[in-house]
C-alpha cells in the first residue's frame, strides 16, 4: 500500500501568487511573523558565509 | 487573504540529506527563495517612506514590479531569482536594522533591468554611480549626465536616459564574447558552456557591489584577457561536471547563474565561498586547473543547496560548542560543521566518479587519494555533529542520513597506496589541529607525570577541552608537502630534489619514507630539546604510521596532547617512545 507522503513544516511563507502591492493586505499575519523571525536570525548571526580555503 | 508556508515533502528533504537534489526538488528550493525575497522586499517597502530620492525611487520600482508580476510573470521570476537582488535585499535589511543609510534607490535599477531584459516598458529614476547606471544581471550603462539620478525610460525597444537615446533594449545584454559592442554599454561577462549535451549559461560578475560580499574582494575591473581565460576554464570544467557528474550538473545548470571571481591572497591558495544572501551565486578565486574548478563548482553547489534548505527548515543552532572539522584549521560550531560535511559529501562523490574519468597516472592518483581522504570524514563528522546536541529534530534526521551516506562510501575499494597517502594526511591534519586547539587540565597532566615517574601504570587520561590556538604548531611546510605528493607529484619531486626547502632532517626522512630513521630522528629531536617540540611529535606519529601497527603508534594517534604535556612537565629528556608505550 503506498504510504501517504507527509510535508515538512517550513518557515518561509508561500507568496508566489501574491503581487507585491498586495502583500501589505496580509497585515500582522504569518508574513509579519516570518519576517520578524528572519530579521532576528540576521541580527543574531549576520549573513553566514561558507568559505573554504584549499592549500594547493 | 491567507497564506501558508512553503511545503517540503519528506521525500525531497531525504533526497537533499543524501546529497542529491533533483531538478524538481531544486525548483521547490528556488520557489522558496523567491518567496523569501518577496517577504524581505515587503519589509523594506514598509521602511521606504519619506520624500527623499532613494525611498521615492524604491516605491516607484516596487509599483513597477507589481505591474511586471501582472503582465510578465516570467520577468518578475527572473528578477526574484537574481542573486544580485538577494545581496541587495540582505544589505538593505542590515542597514535598516543597524540604523545606517540604506541604498533604497538601487531597487529601481533592479526593476529596470528586469523590464529592459523582457522588452517591457520602464520609466524610473535610477541612481548614477561612477558615471554609470547599473542594471544588475545585464551590465551597466555609461551616462553623460553628472547628476546623481537620471530618468531611465524604455518603451520596450528603445532605451533613453533623460532625453537622450542610448541603445536598443535588445542590445543591452550580458556580454558572451560573441556580439558587437554597443557604445556606452558594458555587458556583464557571460559564459556559455556545453558538455555532454547539457548547456549552462553563467555570469562572471565583476561589478555588482552587492555580490562583493565574500571573504576576499571581488576581482573587479577584469581585463578582457582574464575574462577569456575564465571563459575557457569554466567551459572545460563544465565538460567535466556535465560529462561525469550528471546528477549534480543538471540541477546546477538551473540554479547557479553567477560566478563571482575573487582576488586571492596568494597565488597558491584557492578560496571559494557561498552565502545564503545570494542563492544561485558561487564565488571562487582563479582555479589552477579545470578539474579543481569542477570540484569547486560541485563543492559550492552543495553549500547553495543547503543554504536553500536551511532557509526553509532550520537544522542547527549556532551552539556554543566548537569541534574538529577535517577540512578546517579552526574549531567549528555545529552550523559550520553541517555545511562542511554536506559539501564534503559532494566532494567525496566527485572524486569517486572522477577516478573513472582520469586518463593519466597523476590525475588518477589525485582522484583516488582525495576520495580516500574525504569519504571517512563524512560518517565521522556526521557522528560528531549528532553528538554536539545542537541539531533540531530535522537536523538530527538530516545528519543521520549524511552518516549513512558516508558509511556507504566506505564500501568502495581504494588502492593501498592511495589509502596510505590519504590516511597520512588525515592523521597529520587531525594531530595538528589537536595540538593547536586542545588544552589539557594541568592537574591531570601533573598526576600522569607523577605516575610515570613512579613507574606506575598509566592511570587514565587528563581531561581536555577545545581551546582555540592554545599551542603554536609550525609544521605547515611539511603538511603542504605531504599533500603535494598526490596533488602535484612532479612539483613535489622537483621541490624535494633541489634540497633548498627548510626542512629538518627528520622531516626529510619522513617524506622520503625512511620511516625507521625518521622515528629515530624525531625521538632524538624531542628528547634533546628543552622546549616542547609539537612539530616533531606530529612527525613521530606520522613516521610510526608508516610502519606496521604497534602500541606506541596507536597511543600517539590517540593521546598526543596529553603525551606532549606530560613530556614537557617531566622535562628530563624522557624518550618519547617510552612515554608512548606507557600511555598505550
Amino acid at each position: 500500500m503506498p504510504s501517504q507522503e507527509k510535508d515538512i513544516e517550513t518557515v518561509i511563507p508561500d507568496l508566489h501568487d501574491i503581487p507585491v502591492d498586495r502583500l501589505a493586505e496580509l497585515g500582522s499575519s504569518a508574513l509579519a511573523h516570518s519576517i520578524a523571525l528572519y530579521r532576528e536570525r540576521l541580527r543574531e548571526n549576520g549573513v553566514p558565509l561558507s568559505s573554504f580555503q584549499a592549500r594547493i | 487573504m491567507t497564506i501558508t508556508n512553503h511545503p517540503l515533502p519528506e521525500a525531497a528533504f531525504t533526497e537533499l540529506a543524501e546529497g542529491g537534489g533533483s531538478p524538481a526538488t531544486m525548483r521547490r528550493l528556488g520557489g522558496a527563495q523567491r518567496s523569501k525575497h518577496l517577504m524581505l522586499l515587503h519589509a523594506i517597502a514598509e521602511a521606504a517612506v519619506g520624500s527623499e530620492a532613494g525611498p521615492t525611487a524604491f516605491r516607484a520600482g516596487y509599483e513597477h514590479l507589481a505591474r511586471i508580476q501582472d503582465t510578465a510573470p516570467g520577468a518578475a521570476t527572473w528578477l526574484l531569482d537574481l542573486p544580485h537582488l538577494g545581496g541587495w535585499v540582505h544589505d538593505t535589511l542590515i542597514h535598516l536594522d543597524q540604523g545606517t543609510a540604506a541604498d533604497f534607490g538601487h531597487f529601481a535599477c533592479l526593476v529596470s533591468a528586469a523590464a529592459i531584459r523582457a522588452g517591457l516598458p520602464a520609466d524610473l529614476d535610477v541612481p548614477v554611480q561612477d558615471g554609470r547606471v547599473r542594471l544588475p544581471g545585464l551590465g551597466s550603462l555609461q551616462v553623460t549626465s553628472e547628476k546623481a539620478w537620471v530618468r531611465l525610460r524604455s518603451d520596450g525597444e528603445r532605451v533613453t536616459v533623460g532625453d537622450e537615446f542610448v541603445a536598443g533594449a535588445r542590445l543591452m545584454r550580458p556580454d558572451d564574447g560573441t556580439g558587437m559592442g554597443v557604445p556606452g554599454w558594458s555587458g556583464t561577462p557571460a559564459i556559455r558552456a556545453a558538455g555532454g549535451g547539457l548547456a549552462w549559461t553563467v555570469l562572471l560578475e565583476t561589478g555588482d557591489p552587492y555580490l562583493d560580499r565574500y571573504t576576499l574582494p571581488m576581482r573587479a575591473a577584469m581585463p578582457a584577457v582574464e575574462v577569456t581565460d575564465w571563459r575557457e576554464r569554466v567551459r572545460s570544467a563544465w565538460q567535466i561536471v556535465a560529462g561525469g557528474h550528471r546528477s549534480t550538473a543538471e540541477p546546477m545548470a538551473d540554479v547557479i547563474s553567477v560566478i563571482v571571481p575573487l582576488t586571492p591572497r596568494s597565488g597558491t591558495d584557492l578560496v571559494s565561498a557561498t552565502t545564503p544572501a545570494a542563492y544561485g551565486a558561487i564565488a571562487t578565486s582563479w582555479p589552477p586547473d579545470e578539474v579543481t574548478l569542477a570540484e569547486t563548482l560541485v563543492h559550492e553547489f552543495h553549500h547553495v543547496k543547503l543554504c536553500g534548505l536551511l532557509d526553509m527548515v532550520p537544522l542547527a543552532s549556532s551552539g556554543e560548542q566548537h569541534v574538529y572539522a577535517p577540512w578546517r584549521q579552526d574549531p567549528r560550531p555545529a552550523s559550520g560543521l553541517l555545511q562542511g560535511v554536506y559539501a564534503h559529501l559532494g566532494i567525496a562523490r566527485f572524486w569517486q566518479a572522477q577516478q573513472h574519468a582520469e586518463t593519466d597516472a597523476d590525475g588518477l592518483l589525485r582522484a583516488q587519494v582525495l576520495f580516500a581522504r574525504w569519504r571517512p570524514a563524512i560518517g565521522e563528522t556526521a557522528q560528531t555533529l549528532l553528538e554536539t546536541g545542537s541539531l533540531t529534530p530535522a537536523g538530527v534526521r538530516f545528519a543521520e542520513r549524511l552518516r549513512a551516506q558516508g558509511q556507504q562510501l566506505m564500501a568502495t575499494p581504494v588502492p593501498a597506496e592511495a589509502a596510505q597517502l590519504a590516511a597520512e594526511v588525515a592523521l597529520d591534519h587531525r594531530l595538528t589541529w589537536r595540538l593547536r586547539h586542545v588544552a589539557a587540565e594541568p592537574a591531570g597532566v601533573a598526576a600522569l607525570a607523577e605516575a610515570y615517574r613512579r613507574g606506575e601504570p598509566c592511570p587514565g587520561e587528563a581531561p581536555t577541552w577545545v581551546q582555540e590556538d592554545v599551542r603554536k604548531v609550525d609544521s605547515g611546510l611539511r603538511s603542504r608537502l605531504l599533500n603535494l605528493r598526490y596533488l602535484e607529484p612532479a612539483r613535489y619531486q622537483a621541490l624535494c630534489g633541489d634540497g633548498v626547502l627548510p626542512l629538518s632532517e627528520a622531516d626529510r626522512l619522513l617524506l622520503g619514507r625512511s620511516s625507521e630513521a625518521a622515528v629515530q630522528a624525531y625521538r632524538t629531536q624531542i628528547a634533546d630539546s628543552a622546549d616542547p617540540q609539537p612539530d616533531a611529535w606530529i612527525g613521530l606519529a606520522l613516521a610510526l604510521h608508516q610502519l606496521p601497527p604497534s602500541p606506541p603508534r596507536a597511543a600517539l594517534a590517540a593521546w598526543l596532547v596529553q603525551m606532549t604535556e606530560v613530556h614537557a612537565r617531566l622535562a628530563d629528556g624522557t624518550d618519547p617512545l617510552d612515554l608512548a608505550s606507557w600511555f598505550a
